[in-house]
């Protein structure tokens, strides 16, 4: 944007000057010219100094959640009136989390051969059918206490927790656990949601967002200042806005290692972990990218944890070579490793040897947990402001 | 006795300051202070204990203060502090055993003077024992303090690491480091101390790069014991060296690729904790950064201790391995020609490295020039190379080798003074390579002088 400006004052310039002697009019349109080139060198210059910062992945890879918590972090948090705005957005997750379960409930009813567990109870079939229409809605309603009360039941139907517990194959979101749970403090008259209720809630990011800050250091010496873009994860159209991005210093690539057993929710034949790998390869191939450093986020560690030993990681195709050595948190220890160790390579084959010098580190996190990501981007601001030095030959 | 004024012609090499009786006085070297001499001031304490004690203080002594020794103190003879000065009917002073070897060779003249001894009688010179042995004294006292000292600030240090974070941590790991370089003897202090096991729990995933290097500077410095080895083979510690090793400075590169060669000699080591890309790739990056030769050196030391297990051998030649080391060849130094010669070697034992080293044009004529120039190991590995090279493809590589000069190598191989199988090895691929020529041809390919012909 700011080079076709830059364009159109050039020869916005050109015009004006003339081979005969200036006369008054003349000067003055080169004084404004010269000041709009001025004012124009000036915004390059300070945008050289902004570290741009491009958070990329998959759906619900965790790329929002990141942003708020940069935002709870280093900037000035969420301010009553932008809490008070997520209430709508949190009862609608409610409901649509419900109405996934339900709807899922009687599908695999239908289609499972185990199918009596997961059959609702006759007197819970009237409220499931009642809230899968309420969360088909455009604009849900508000909790109400008795609302939540009738969720609450729902929830606790076996049926409903086996479904729940098998809910891989459905789009049941991360979070439902966290929203049933709270089911009563979602539903008081004069409820105003946590900053951990906004980490939860889930809207989905429609064009690019952005935020500017600047993490101060230990020393309160003025820190970098970093602009994060978030732009929305799913599949359309990717190719032709990436290269807006283009020289930015560096991509946080978020994966959730937890989704090796889920389908997307575009296309709900698609392996989730297939697509993220499909989809880093594509961004590593980007030439616009060339110089970035690269971050990788192995996002939703929480999850994964736990998921590790109910579910095997070679149902995900990408993951059948894996051999499961023990149990406990050294098994965990192992899987992860194994993950890791499958992105590293991805990186290196779709890295040009070319690109061999740029950064690529590999962090382990959990976006929900605001003391880790603090942590988190302690380092990355620590690895690019080494960066920086050892490209200014300070290193 | 007729006093004698050292004069300058015979200032030793000893270096040091002619003390005269008086300057010794006033600055206390004769019991003042915290000099503290041994009782026998008076001289008449078992003279054989007192020379014990000093012999040993002036060994312990010695690096620390041979510029010091005033040159009065030092035998003429050995150049060396008298521990028994005698002195002559000249007047001249020298070690009690020296001197008398002089005797027993038959000389009866002052070694110093010339002159002819008129007799052969040697006087211990109390006087000058006496002052030695205080300076002597003095100094060895304060270097036992200073070095007490230092164990002490080391103990302090390592506690103070229990509690201090940000940069007062970074900065105390600093301090320990100078001090563990620059006394050895603080080493143990700082195993006992609970050291080993607090350094390497500092080391976790969200450690940051001013504390990780810092921490592998001192353990690289220290013993480490195979419990600790073991706990430091952790994936998660071993990821943090390795981003070290790819974004720090030349020194903590090398630090930690030393770091990583001590954890590889621990038993309980698995070749899975280096098959890993990144380490591969940083380790060949810091291989080929010409402005850094130590960092060359210990990288291709690192890289040929993981080459020798095999099952990460394709991994390295799976992140261009080859090719890199080949095209590095002609500028190596010799120390490094081995280490490298040796990689390739291990890797064209598998079939991704021995293609890798076909496809590569630079492999024959490098390994060609090689032989015979550094060393007996270098030959045998560019050999063996070359002939795993040539029986995979002879046709194509066989001509390319003999165009390199292969054959008058072998040629000199062979009339060498190396090891019989090697001789062996080089008549065998002399024999494979000269298949396709005929003999007139392939003696004029040799260039062979007319002596040899």
């Amino acid at each position: 944007m700011i080079s076709m400006l830059y364009f159109v004052v050039e020869s916005m310039g050109s015009f004006c000057s003339r081979q005969q002697p200036l006369n008054e009019v003349d000067s003055d349109e080169n004084i404004q010219a010269a000041e709009i080139d001025r004012r124009i060198a000036q915004e390059t210059k300070t945008e050289q100094h902004i570290h741009k910062l491009l958070l990329l992945g998959a759906g619900e890879s965790g790329k929002s959640t990141i942003f708020k918590q940069i935002r709870l972090l280093f900037q000035t948090g969420f301010d009553e009136a932008e809490l008070r705005s997520y209430t709508s957005v949190i009862h609608a997750n409610v409901y649509q989390t419900i109405k996934i379960l339900y709807d899922g409930a009687k599908e695999l009813a239908e289609n499972e051969p185990n199918s009596l567990k997961y059959v609702v109870r006759t007197d819970n079939k009237e409220i499931g059918e009642k809230l899968s229409e309420i969360g088909s809605r455009m604009d849900s309603p508000c909790l109400t206490k008795e609302i939540a009360k009738e969720i609450a039941t729902l929830w606790n139907d076996t049926a409903i927790q086996e479904t729940y517990s098998h809910g891989n194959i459905l789009q049941v979101p991360d979070c439902a656990q966290y929203f049933m749970e709270n089911l009563e403090r979602f539903s008081e008259v004069n409820y105003i949601p946590t900053k951990e209720d906004v980490l939860h809630a889930r809207v989905r990011t429609t064009g690019v967002v952005e935020i500017q800050f600047s993490p101060v250091g230990e020393s309160r010496k003025s820190g970098e200042v970093y602009r994060l873009y978030d732009v929305g994860g799913q599949r359309n159209e990717r190719r032709k806005w990436i290269h807006l991005f283009e020289g930015v210093t560096s991509v946080i690539f978020c994966a959730a290692i937890s989704e090796y057993d889920q389908m997307l929710f575009e296309d709900d034949t698609k392996n989730r972990m297939m697509e993220t790998k499909e989809l880093f390869e594509w961004v590593l191939k980007q030439s616009c990218f060339e110089k970035s450093s690269f971050m990788l986020f192995l996002n939703k560690f929480d999850i994964f944890e736990k998921k590790v030993h109910r579910v095997p990681l070679n149902v995900c195709e990408w993951f059948k070579d894996y051999q499961p050595m023990g149990s406990g948190k050294q098994e965990v220890e192992h899987a992860y490793e194994f993950v890791k160790k499958k992105f590293e390579e991805l990186y290196f084959q779709n890295s040009k040897p070319d690109c061999v010098d740029r950064a690529f580190k590999i962090y382990r996190t959990t976006a929900l947990d605001q003391k880790l990501i603090k942590k988190t981007f302690k380092l990355v601001d620590e690895t690019l402001r080494r960066r920086n030095l050892i490209e200014a030959g300070l290193l | 006795m007729p006093q004698y004024q050292q004069q300058a012609s015979w200032r030793l090499e000893g270096g040091g300051q002619i003390i005269d009786l008086e300057t010794a006085i006033k600055d206390g070297i004769l019991g003042g202070g915290g000099g503290g001499l041994p009782a026998g001031k008076d001289g008449t304490l078992g003279a054989t204990a007192e020379k014990l004690d000093l012999k040993k203080m002036i060994e312990e002594l010695d690096s620390a203060a041979a510029e010091d020794v005033p040159s009065v103190f030092i035998c003429p003879i050995s150049l060396e502090p008298m521990v028994d000065p005698v002195t002559l009917c000249t007047g001249q002073t020298y070690e009690r055993a020296n001197i008398l070897k002089w005797f027993s060779l038959g000389h009866l003249t002052c070694p110093t003077t010339m002159q002819e001894l008129w007799d052969d009688a040697v006087t211990p010179n109390r006087t000058l024992h006496q002052l030695i042995n205080a300076w002597f004294s003095q100094r060895y006292l304060l270097l036992k303090k200073r070095s007490e000292d230092v164990q002490g600030r080391a103990a302090e240090l390592v506690q103070s690491l229990k509690k201090v974070k940000g940069q007062a941590r970074v900065q105390a790991l600093k301090d320990l480091q100078k001090i563990v370089v620059g006394h050895p003897s603080v080493k143990k202090t700082v195993a006992d101390s609970g050291g080993v096991s607090l350094l390497s729990s500092l080391l976790g995933p969200f450690t940051s790069h001013a504390v990780g290097s810092e921490v592998i500077a001192i353990l690289v410095n220290l013993c480490l014991d195979s419990d600790a080895k073991t706990s430091l083979m952790q994936p998660a510690r071993i990821s943090l060296v390795v981003d070290m090793l790819n974004e720090g400075t030349i020194d903590t590169k090398i630090n930690c690729t030393r770091f990583i060669e001590m954890l590889m000699e621990e038993k309980s080591f698995r070749w899975e904790v280096v098959s890993s890309l990144s380490l591969l790739v940083a380790l060949l990056r810091l291989v080929k950064d010409k402005r850094h030769p130590n960092g060359m050196a210990a990288g291709l030391s690192l890289l040929k201790a993981i080459c020798s297990h095999e099952q990460v051998r394709s991994l390295i030649v799976s992140v261009g391995a080859v090719p890199q080391l080949v095209e590095l060849l002609p500028s190596l130094s010799p120390e490094c020609s081995e280490p490298a010669l040796h990689i390739l070697d291990d890797l064209s034992t598998t079939p991704e490295g021995l293609s890798a080293l076909k496809d590569c044009p630079q492999s024959i004529p490098n390994a060609v020039r090689l032989l015979m120039r550094v060393s007996e190991a270098c030959t045998q590995y560019a050999l063996s190379i070359l002939w795993a090279v040539c029986k995979l493809a002879p046709d194509e590589c066989a001509s390319l080798a003999v165009e390199a000069g292969l054959a008058a190598k072998l040629l000199l191989v062979i009339q060498s003074g190396c090891s019989p199988e090697l001789k062996q090895r080089a008549a065998e691929l002399l024999k494979l390579c000269s298949l396709n020529y005929t003999t007139t041809l392939f003696i004029s390919k040799c260039k062979l002088t007319r002596t040899i012909q």
